[in-house]
């Protein structure tokens, strides 16, 4: 047939040879339907129309500079999703060129006007035996009228590169120049059961048996994994069933079988005459029973996972649809946030000093048992809840078509998190400490003496702290923060071991206040409520419920995604001191060396050494086992230009100050820019002070991020090697519209030849 | 049938030798950029004036000299002789015209000057004409001047805004 430009083609006349120009989808679809298959009319939008869109909106050299910014390989997930995003949304605001929405139209043209559409992904070699795409890429149902039918192919021509399709082939290079996508855009059929059937039993690999699922109405909850289906296992000659497992589903009390024998038994032969027709045993999608029995969809079995790095199942899990969000929504606030809340107090109670040599060894083994537990809940749970986040990204995003993808987090403001909680404990401290020179002096005195048993310094300063005039409300509120915030770990280091770092920071942050240093408000942002204004005029009265629902659930992903980190904090924290205090006792009893650091990595160590009173002396692991290795960067060049992400806008010259141990956190100095591995939720307190952030770890929506949004502070995250490649005291301009770290002062002479040691204006050279 | 499997397997390693040079000292960079473009833009100055011209040229093995050849009748060799101090610009946009984000750049900064006469200029004669053989007459004609810089620094840029220096010499 003659392909060249065609932007369309009907669906009865894809020929043997289009699966290239419409997608395996389209192309399997078409010989199922001249084969006289009952399959819905329709017609292919092919991926010559893909590649005109993307020609013509430049969309191509867009995907080029998203995807071109680092090594993909270096991109967390994070990263991904927020590029995929820019794209989708490019996507969306991009024209359809005339040629090819007129054919659209054209098309149809031929189906009554009240027709509502599935528009559905083809992508050519989407699907294989040994790889699918299926759940990466979109489909939309139920479209009705030519504009949301030009809107939703958008879409799916961008779900091309949603985050989960390009983390799936994250090894593939992503060239735009290699990658299409057809659309199959076809009349629904809304028939009241829908399901999948497969030629083989997928789960145990039986060439004799079938699989049926069955679902009431549409499949594409079944495909999402969201309703539970029906599920017969069939001998394939026979249609005999072997085994039938009814779904649980909420308001189907009855639990009647959606299919009867009647259904099941041509179902069975329609697997068998496709299996016959294309060669191999099909995944088969459906719609209908008996005499109306309709094939939606047909692939290629997905052989289980040969090797353990097809890692799409947890991908999928990263972008969970409104009903498993809905369950995780009731599982983690209602449950399990509850839970590690009441852990994490719990175990601080507990008064392990005066326990015996065994219940230290239990206390050690429950909270490593506890933390193994809670880390891989963090990965089920609260990651996938976070996503409740990015869908009202995609909702805002798509009802309001704002410019800048990332207005909808002025939504997100305000949330009571933990982590402002705590900094405004902090800030109130502070202009209290500003404004009475006896305190300041004391807590300046204080904070020098470190070195000495943590806990009698700390005593020791909150009886000084009483003994001052109207100290007595300052020591206790200390104490709070000390207990209620402080008792988190980072890097293998308890905060609340350390109080001096906080009062350090309150010290400058009182002083970056009276001299007018602290970071002033967002500029120039729209408020939440504005934003929400905006949303529920764009979406229209009608599903003003359903946008609330997404946002209220967006909001508390949000505040959860904070909080739940330093829960995990707590329990981190509190696995630190029982291990302090097993290796404290083990010291007094002569059977460690005294001063040993003991980090996480010696729990089990410590525990045996407990249990075994009169065993020898004891070797922990050291703390560098468990512990990362930094690359160093090549000794013989200079860094001149890091690139990131640009997460926050602004631009801010200072000197760098490196966030990797807990004792760096007690450094900082109003007007630095805070270079860190990430933000974490415990040392947010310390952007108050910055010029700017400068982070490895990338993502807009992570803490650096956001805070550095609130705060008008230009960040800019995502920059592989910032640890490595800057140093304390570096100058560096951080430009957080383009996303780039210049290192050096502007202005540097060009002929001085030693690179590594040369004098840039300003730089003070080695870290201090 | 489209095979897919296979080209993602070929795509596969595309991607991991990108990821490998990107791993790579900027001064392996450098030099692989070097070697592989036998062309520069030379940029030149007088009396606060710029003046950009394409030339043929080959770096020595340590990269700290850069050579070239130019008729002493032409605009950039008066300029040299007026201002000594010179940049060098080599880039792969012929290599990657449609992906600006694969194109590599490397700007050389350091100061010129004309090699003499005897063994110094057949080193030097050898080193460009070995890298462009059809130049031998047009470097050893009498109205050519051969000129050496000397490079006191490199910049190379990728991902249209990375940049690392590196000075020759200061190796690992």
């Amino acid at each position: 047939m003659g392909a060249r430009q065609r932007f369309v083609i009907p669906l009865a006349e894809i020929g043997d040879t289009d699966e290239p120009l419409v997608g395996g989808k389209a192309a399997r679809l078409a010989t199922l339907y001249r084969a006289g298959f009952a399959v819905p009319d329709g017609f292919c939008l092919t991926i010559e129309a893909y590649r005109r869109f993307l020609t013509s909106a430049h969309l191509g050299d867009m995907i080029r500079m998203e995807l071109g910014r680092k090594a993909f390989g270096d991109l967390r997930w994070e990263e991904i999703w927020d590029t995929s995003l820019r794209i989708r949304s490019a996507f969306t605001a991009a024209a359809v060129p005339d040629e090819i929405a007129s054919e659209i139209a054209d098309a149809m043209g031929g189906f009554p006007l009240e027709t509502h559409w599935a528009v559905r992904s083809s992508a050519p070699g989407e699907d294989s035996s040994q790889r699918s795409f299926a759940g990466l890429h979109e489909s939309y149902l139920g479209v009705l009228g030519f504009t949301p039918a030009l809107d939703a192919v958008r879409l799916v021509w961008a779900s091309l590169w949603s985050d989960a399709a390009m983390l799936y082939r994250f090894e593939v290079a992503l060239d735009p120049g290699r990658s299409s996508m057809a659309v199959l855009l076809q009349p629904m059929r809304n028939e009241p059961v829908s399901g999948v059937a497969f030629g083989r039993d997928p789960v145990e690999s039986r060439a004799d048996h079938a699989l049926i699922e069955a679902v009431p109405g549409l499949c594409s909850g079944l495909v999402d994994g969201e309703v539970e289906p029906d599920r017969w296992k069939l001998i394939r000659s026979t249609g005999e069933v072997l085994d039938y497992r009814p779904g649980a589903r909420e308001g189907d009390p009855s639990n009647l079988p959606l299919l009867e024998n009647a259904h099941l038994v041509p179902l069975a032969r329609t697997l068998a005459e496709v299996e016959s027709l294309l060669g191999w045993p099909p995944d088969m999608e459906w719609t209908g029973r008996g005499d109306r029995l309709t094939l939606l969809q047909a692939r290629p079995i997905t052989c289980p996972a040969a090797s353990s790095d097809d890692r799409k199942a947890y991908y999928l899990t990263l972008r969970p649809g409104k009903e498993r969000l809905r369950v995780l929504q009731h599982r983690v606030v209602d449950e399990l946030i509850p839970e590690l809340e009441a852990i994490g107090k719990r175990l601080a109670s507990e008064p392990l000093d005066e326990w015996s040599d065994e219940q230290l060894a239990a206390a050690l083994e429950e909270r490593l048992a506890a933390l193994r537990r809670w880390r891989q809940i963090y990965r089920d749970d609260f990651i996938p809840f976070a996503h409740g986040v990015r869908r009202l990204a995609v909702y805002y995003n798509d009802a309001v078509r704002p410019e800048d993808p990332y207005e909808f987090v002025g939504l997100l403001r305000g949330e009571p998190l933990l982590a402002v909680r705590r900094n405004e404990a902090i800030a109130a401290l502070a202009n209290e400490v500003g404004s009475n020179a006896p305190l300041r002096d004391l807590l300046s005195r204080a904070a020098l003496q470190t070195g000495h048993d943590p806990e009698i310094w700390k005593k020791g300063l909150l009886e000084e702290l009483r003994r001052l005039p109207e100290g007595g409300s300052f020591a206790g509120r200390l104490a709070t923060l000390l207990e209620e915030f402080l008792d988190i770990a980072y890097n293998t280091e308890r905060l609340s071991d350390r109080p001096d770092l906080i009062l350090h920071n309150i010290l400058e942050l009182a002083r970056a206040v009276g001299s007018g240093q602290q970071q002033p408000l967002a500029r120039g942002s729209l408020s939440g409520s504005l934003l929400e204004e905006r949303l529920m005029e764009a979406v229209g009265s009608d599903r003003h419920e359903e946008a609330r629902e997404v946002l209220a659930l967006g909001r508390i992903s949000w505040r959860l995604r904070d909080n739940d980190n330093l829960l995990l904090a707590r329990l981190e924290s509190q696995l630190l001191r029982t291990i302090h205090a097993a290796a404290g006792r083990l010291e007094r009893a002569g059977r460690l060396e005294r001063g040993t650091r003991a980090s996480e990595n010696a729990a089990a160590v410590l525990m045996e050494a407990l249990r075994q009173p009169s065993a020898g002396p004891v070797r922990l692991p050291t703390a560098e086992e468990s512990g990362k290795t930094m690359p160093t960067a090549a000794l013989e060049e200079t860094p001149r230009q890091l690139v990131g992400q640009p997460a926050a806008p602004g631009m801010q010259t200072g000197r760098v100050r490196r966030i990797r141990t807990a004792q760096d956190l007690g450094q900082f100095q109003a007007g630095e820019v805070l270079v860190c591995d990430a933000i974490q939720p415990m040392m947010t307190h310390l952007v108050l002070l910055a010029a700017a952030v400068v982070e490895r770890r990338g993502g807009m929506l992570i803490h650096g991020a956001i805070i550095a949004r609130e705060l008008g502070l230009p960040c800019v995250n995502g920059v592989a090697g910032a640890i490595e490649m800057l140093h304390d005291g570096d100058i560096v301009t951080v430009d957080g519209y383009l996303g780039i770290v210049t290192v050096g002062a502007p202005e540097f002479d060009l002929e001085l030849a030693d690179v590594a040691g040369e004098k840039i204006s300003g730089k003070s050279g080695k870290a201090q | 049938m489209s095979t897919p499997d296979g080209l993602f397997n070929n795509e596969r390693v595309a991607a991991s030798q990108d990821t490998l040079d990107e791993q790579r000292p900027a001064s392996v960079r450098i030099r692989r950029l070097l070697m592989e473009q036998g062309y520069a833009i030379l940029c030149t100055q007088s009396q606060s004036q710029p003046y950009g011209s394409l030339i043929a040229f080959a770096a020595s093995d340590d990269l700290k000299t850069i050579v070239f050849a130019t008729p002493v009748t032409t605009r950039k060799y008066r300029l040299l002789t007026e201002c000594e101090h010179v940049a060098l610009v080599v880039d792969s946009r012929s290599i990657f015209p449609s992906d600006m984000m694969r194109i590599e750049a490397v700007t050389a900064t350091g100061r010129a000057r004309a090699v003499g006469t005897g063994t110094e200029f057949d080193c030097w004669a050898g080193l460009l004409t070995a890298r462009h053989p059809h130049l031998a007459a047009f470097v050893r004609s009498q109205s050519s001047a051969l000129v050496c810089v000397e490079v006191l620094r490199y910049l190379h840029v990728c991902r249209f805004q990375e940049v690392r220096q590196w000075v020759p010499g200061n190796a690992s």
